[in-house]
């Protein structure tokens, strides 16, 4: 470079540095431009139509004891394509699984256009080993959330079960599906487990001495339903024979269907607190008015007479003690068809109701409403209701007069109180109740336990079929409350078609059956619903 | 001058590479040691619901029942509930 032209020099150094610095400066971008920004790893994301099992929020009782919980098992898979010899990995694999049909699976393995075919979902991890050590070609396993019940058979009928994808089919397990709270596919600790409003203590003593009932009187089925009298919360509700929330198959059995929420029934007697109770709210008698039940009711073709005719008039207290149809039928007369209606209306016992495991069996009410029907249905025949749907009626006339709406989930806040029935009539219905247990002459007397204060009102009930009622095949039923000073909780006992045995005296009613059960059912749980 | 700036200049660069490499290995790595500790969570979340399930299975009443009868233990009895107020009178001397 010539001294004597500096100018063009720098001019030319300017033209090399400048590419110079721009490339240094890209260079550097770049290298804080990486630095700075997280690049993904790329990840395998094939788009696979298949069903997945999704996951589920636990269900667990009030005291957050476990009742139902996803965890996880493997489940086997097939990719045809890799599969080389269809014949012995058909084969091999119905070796193991002897439910398989062995020709469908070589044909679903053999079609190499497919990518995945399940072959079993959700396997013991024994089962995957041993599948491992077969060591064939194009078998996987996907690891699946899949329902189990720790507690086995207890709450059952409540829980309802699952399908194949882990889907709830019934139950409270379909009621999941349908609650908002749970977000699609979501993360499992997403997913907060249901609290239920049931005491698994108290189920397990419900379901042992429905079990313990049976036996002692030869029923052929049983129900029971304990409820928190103010609240109505379900504290235990059982169905017996129980199911299995795991074998899908046995809810499906006609014998193990649920007869608290699934059935109804005529339930006889108990009805009479409806009755008596409408009478006193709508001052047609007080519990002193005498009635004349020495002579029969005529309704229609049919004549009401009372299974032990009193040889006297009686007085209402009475009729509800001695359990009269014809004085609880003359009530309902003297009320007239419309009152009775609207006042059972106003206990709820003639719109459906729903619990959050599904509705329960909606009533079955007379097409006509006439004498006869009134008459009937004052003692508990001509209307048919689930015992859940009874029991939280009777919780209402007891409790002081306010509507119950049975509820399977916790309830930690208050709900705001309706009521329905005077503090009064709901005061001398908690007297007859009483009474009805500590007198020597009350059909619940057997159903008396020292400490409890249990009140309680009996129903026979026959069972209506082909050509008439049953006298031998009944529903005994007793519907006990307590402390009956400030009753709390409610308890409905059924007996479903019990036999005379040696204990019982060779009697199916209820007073012999179904109100001794309910003593030794509240003398076994009443501690653990005391001290809660 | 020029020279010295060609020389630092490259120096920078060839720093700058290795330290971006490091960067990067960096990352990778931590992102692997990320995606097995998720692993992990969900294997003992999975482990944690077995136990849990487990648990409950084994203090299911129907089991806890006749081993605390053999106990020699049993319902209490109405008598043996007593109100508040009832103890507290008897406490006092």
């Amino acid at each position: 470079m010539s001294p004597t032209s500096p100018a063009p020099a720098s001019w030319r150094r300017a033209v090399v540095l400048a590419p110079i610095v721009f490339a240094f400066l890209a260079v550097a971008v770049q290298v804080l431009r990486l630095s700075a920004t997280v690049r993904d790893e790329p990840r395998l994301a094939a788009a696979e139509p298949v069903p997945a099992a999704a996951p589920r929020p636990d269900i667990v009782d009030r005291h957050g004891r476990l009742l139902a919980a996803d965890v996880m098992a493997p489940s086997l898979f097939a990719d045809p394509s890799l599969v080389v010899d269809p014949d012995e990995t058909a084969d091999k694999l119905a070796a193991v699984f002897p439910d398989l049909e062995r020709g469908e699976l070589r044909r679903a393995l053999a079609d190499r256009t497919r990518r995945f075919v399940w072959i079993k979902r959700s396997l013991s991890p024994r089962l995957a080993q041993r599948i491992h050590d077969l060591g064939l070609p194009g078998l996987a396993f996907r690891d699946e959330p899949r329902r189990t019940y720790p507690g086995v058979r207890l709450a059952g009928h409540m829980i309802g079960y699952v399908g194949i994808d882990n889907q709830g089919l019934a139950g409270l397990e379909r009621m999941l599906d349908h609650d908002q709270r749970q977000g699609p596919l979501g993360n499992r600790g997403d997913l907060e487990p249901v609290r239920l409003s049931v005491d698994l203590g108290v189920q397990f003593g419900l379901e042992a001495e429905l079990a313990d009932a049976m036996a002692r009187t030869g029923a052929k089925g049983a129900s029971g339903v304990i409820l928190d009298a103010v609240t109505g919360e379900i504290v235990a509700m059982a169905s017996l024979p129980s199911v299995d929330p795991a074998r899908p198959a046995e809810h499906l059995e006609p014998l193990r269907f649920n007869r608290v929420t699934g059935g109804v029934y005529e339930l006889g007697s108990i009805m009479k607190m409806a009755t008596v109770a409408m009478a006193l709210e709508h001052r047609i008698a007080s519990l002193d008015t005498v009635l004349d039940v020495r002579v029969p009711l005529e309704a229609g073709r049919w004549k009401i007479v009372d299974p032990h005719p009193s040889p006297r008039p009686l007085t209402v207290r009475e009729v509800f003690i001695h359990s009269s149809n014809v004085g609880a039928g003359m009530l309902a007369l003297q009320a007239g068809a419309e009152r009775q209606r609207a006042f059972l209306t106003r206990l709820g016992l003639t719109d459906p109701l729903r619990l959050e495991s599904g509705p329960v069996a909606p009533p079955t009410l007379p097409k006509y409403w006439g004498r006869a029907e009134t008459i009937t249905i004052a003692y508990g025949h001509g209307m048919a209701v689930s015992p859940l749907q009874f029991a939280a009626a009777a919780a209402t006339l007891i409790n002081g007069g306010f509507a119950v709406t049975p509820t399977l989930i916790a309830r930690d806040r208050p709900q705001p109180r309706m009521r329905v029935v005077s503090s009064a009539t709901s005061e001398a219905m908690r007297d007859l109740m009483r009474r009805n247990v500590t007198s020597p002459k009350g059909t619940g007397r057997r159903a008396e336990v020292a400490g409890f204060e249990i009140g309680g009102k009996t129903g026979t009930a026959e069972i209506a079929g082909r050509g008439g009622y049953d006298e031998k095949a009944v529903i005994s039923s007793f519907l006990a409350a307590f402390p009956m000073s400030a009753p709390r909780h409610v308890v409905l006992l059924t007996l479903f078609e019990p036999k005379g045995s040696a204990e019982t005296g060779g009697q199916i009613a209820a007073g012999a059956t179904a109100a001794p059960a309910t003593g030794r059912l509240i003398s076994r749980v009443g501690p653990l619903l005391m001290a809660r | 001058m020029l020279r010295a700036l060609q020389v630092l200049a490259i120096a920078a660069t060839i720093a700058s590479a290795f330290w971006v490499y490091r960067q990067s290995y960096d990352t990778r790595h931590l992102s692997a040691e990320v995606t097995a500790a998720e692993r992990r969570v969900e294997r003992l979340k999975s482990e944690i619901a077995v136990l849990e399930a487990e648990r409950a299975y084994l203090a299911r009443p129907e089991r806890i029942e006749p081993l605390a009868r053999m106990q020699g233990l049993r319902p209490p009895t109405p008598d043996q509930i007593q109100p508040l107020s009832a103890t507290a009178g008897a406490a006092k001397p």
